[in-house]
């Protein structure tokens, strides 16, 4: 078993398919990541379940790589119903949760979008223009700078983790490259495959951070990074030059127009 | 039995400690204190210790109740005490906590209360000077037990 602790998990999950199952049990949803170098004991230690749940996840995995392996896996017990996780972020992370709100809106607008996707007329461009710049200006250098530039900062970033943070932001932003290419072409296939995509992307991307990253990193910081990283947000965000209202009003009249 | 009046100064006694003593310090523990004065009547809230500081506003009876006061909350902190129920003229307090938010411009303030009903005053008071000052900062609040037990600590 040793040997697979620092293994990347999707490399095990391939190796061994019923390793994802018993991971999703726990609420451990490894299986959509795109990247999934994380290494399996660090996956363990950040999702922080209870000490006997930890033993019980354990010995299953172990059971699933080496069914010859001597484990003893702890009596099931009854399930516990689950409590909505209500995580009491510092204000800086809530700060970061409550920008993904707006994220989370216009992803969920993307679908309504992809359909009447129209690249003829100036109008049906300019849609697609606006929402790259949703994308370019909120998502990405209001809010995923705060991340690279402030929050990851203070964490290692050779970890896996902040790896796949990085990676995940790549790529996002490697869609929007894709999506202008495609505007320039008039190819109204190729915008709405890498709009999906960035959809899919980014819906599991801030999963990720609400309930895993950002709780973690919470526990780890001391009073004094908190309000350090409370007050370098503010400072980022006067610095932005623009204002987020104006994301806000497009998201708002968007949401009116394909919701009529 | 029925137990009646005001919860916050009902008798208690608690039962010997020394058993649950079990990681016992040896040697004498070193005070976390780095200033003077500490009682909100007679701090200025401008003084050089608070300035970008990490700042604890104590009920007076948490440090009496938490075992590890210094070392798990005073330690690299600067600090006030007063007393919500008691003490007199508690605008004054409004108006230095606001002065310790604008002029002093600390990092983060904490709230230490007992987990007496009239101890909230004091987190009240706190929210409210917040509320109206002009530059935002991190809120944290702890509620302590009589037996010195964390009952509660989270960010506002
Ligand atoms: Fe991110
Ligand atoms: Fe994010």
């Amino acid at each position: 078993m040793k040997p697979y602790l620092t293994k990347g998990i999707k490399e095990i999950i391939d190796q061994f398919p019923e390793v994802e199952k018993i991971l999703n049990e726990y609420d451990i949803g490894c299986g959509p990541c795109n990247v999934g170098l994380c290494q399996l004991k660090d996956i363990v230690e950040i999702h922080r379940l209870p000490v006997d749940q930890e033993q019980e996840l354990m010995a299953r995995i172990t059971k699933a790589i080496d069914p010859e392996a001597e484990v003893k896996i702890p009596e099931a017990k009854e399930a516990p119903p689950p409590e909505p996780k209500a995580f009491n972020y510092s204000p800086p992370m809530r700060k970061l949760v409550d920008e993904h709100v707006l994220i989370k809106r216009w992803i969920a607008l993307i679908p309504e979008v992809v359909k009447d996707l129209e690249v003829e007329s100036q109008a049906g461009r300019q849609l697609v223009l606006d929402g790259v710049d949703m994308i370019r200006s909120y998502a990405d250098k209001f809010h995923h700078a705060k991340e690279e530039d402030i929050l990851f900062k203070y964490f290692d970033e050779n970890s896996d983790i902040l790896k796949v943070m990085h990676e995940d932001h790549k790529q996002a932003r490697g869609h929007v490259q894709a999506i202008l290419e495609a505007l320039e072409i008039k190819d109204k296939n190729a915008i709405a495959e890498h709009l999906m995509a960035y959809a899919g992307l980014l819906t599991e991307h801030i999963r990720k951070e609400d309930e895993i990253l950002y709780p973690w990193m919470d526990s780890s910081l001391s009073t004094r990074q908190v309000g350090e990283l409370f007050s370098k947000f503010n400072e980022a965000d006067l610095q932005m030059g623009f204002s987020p209202k104006k994301y806000e009003a497009f998201i708002d009249s968007l949401e009116k127009k394909l919701n009529a | 039995m029925q137990i009646q009046g005001c919860p916050g100064s009902r008798m208690m006694s608690f039962e010997n400690k020394d058993a649950k003593d079990s990681g016992r310090v040896v040697g004498k523990i070193q005070s976390q204190l780095k200033q003077w004065p500490i009682q909100m009547h007679l701090i200025s809230p401008t003084a050089p210790y608070y300035q970008n500081a990490d700042v604890l506003l104590t009920a007076d009876c948490v440090a009496y109740a938490l075992g590890d006061f210094h070392r798990d909350y005073l330690k690299d902190k600067s600090i006030a005490i007063a007393c919500p129920k008691l003490d007199q003229g508690q605008e004054m307090y409004l108006e230095k906590i606001k002065a310790w938010i604008d002029d002093a411009m600390i990092n983060t303030l904490t709230i230490l209360i007992m987990q007496v009903p009239c101890c909230m005053g004091l987190l009240n008071l706190a929210q409210q000077a917040a509320q109206t000052a002009e530059r935002k900062i991190p809120l944290k609040f702890v509620v302590v037990g009589v037996q010195g037990d964390i009952l509660q600590e989270e960010w506002v």
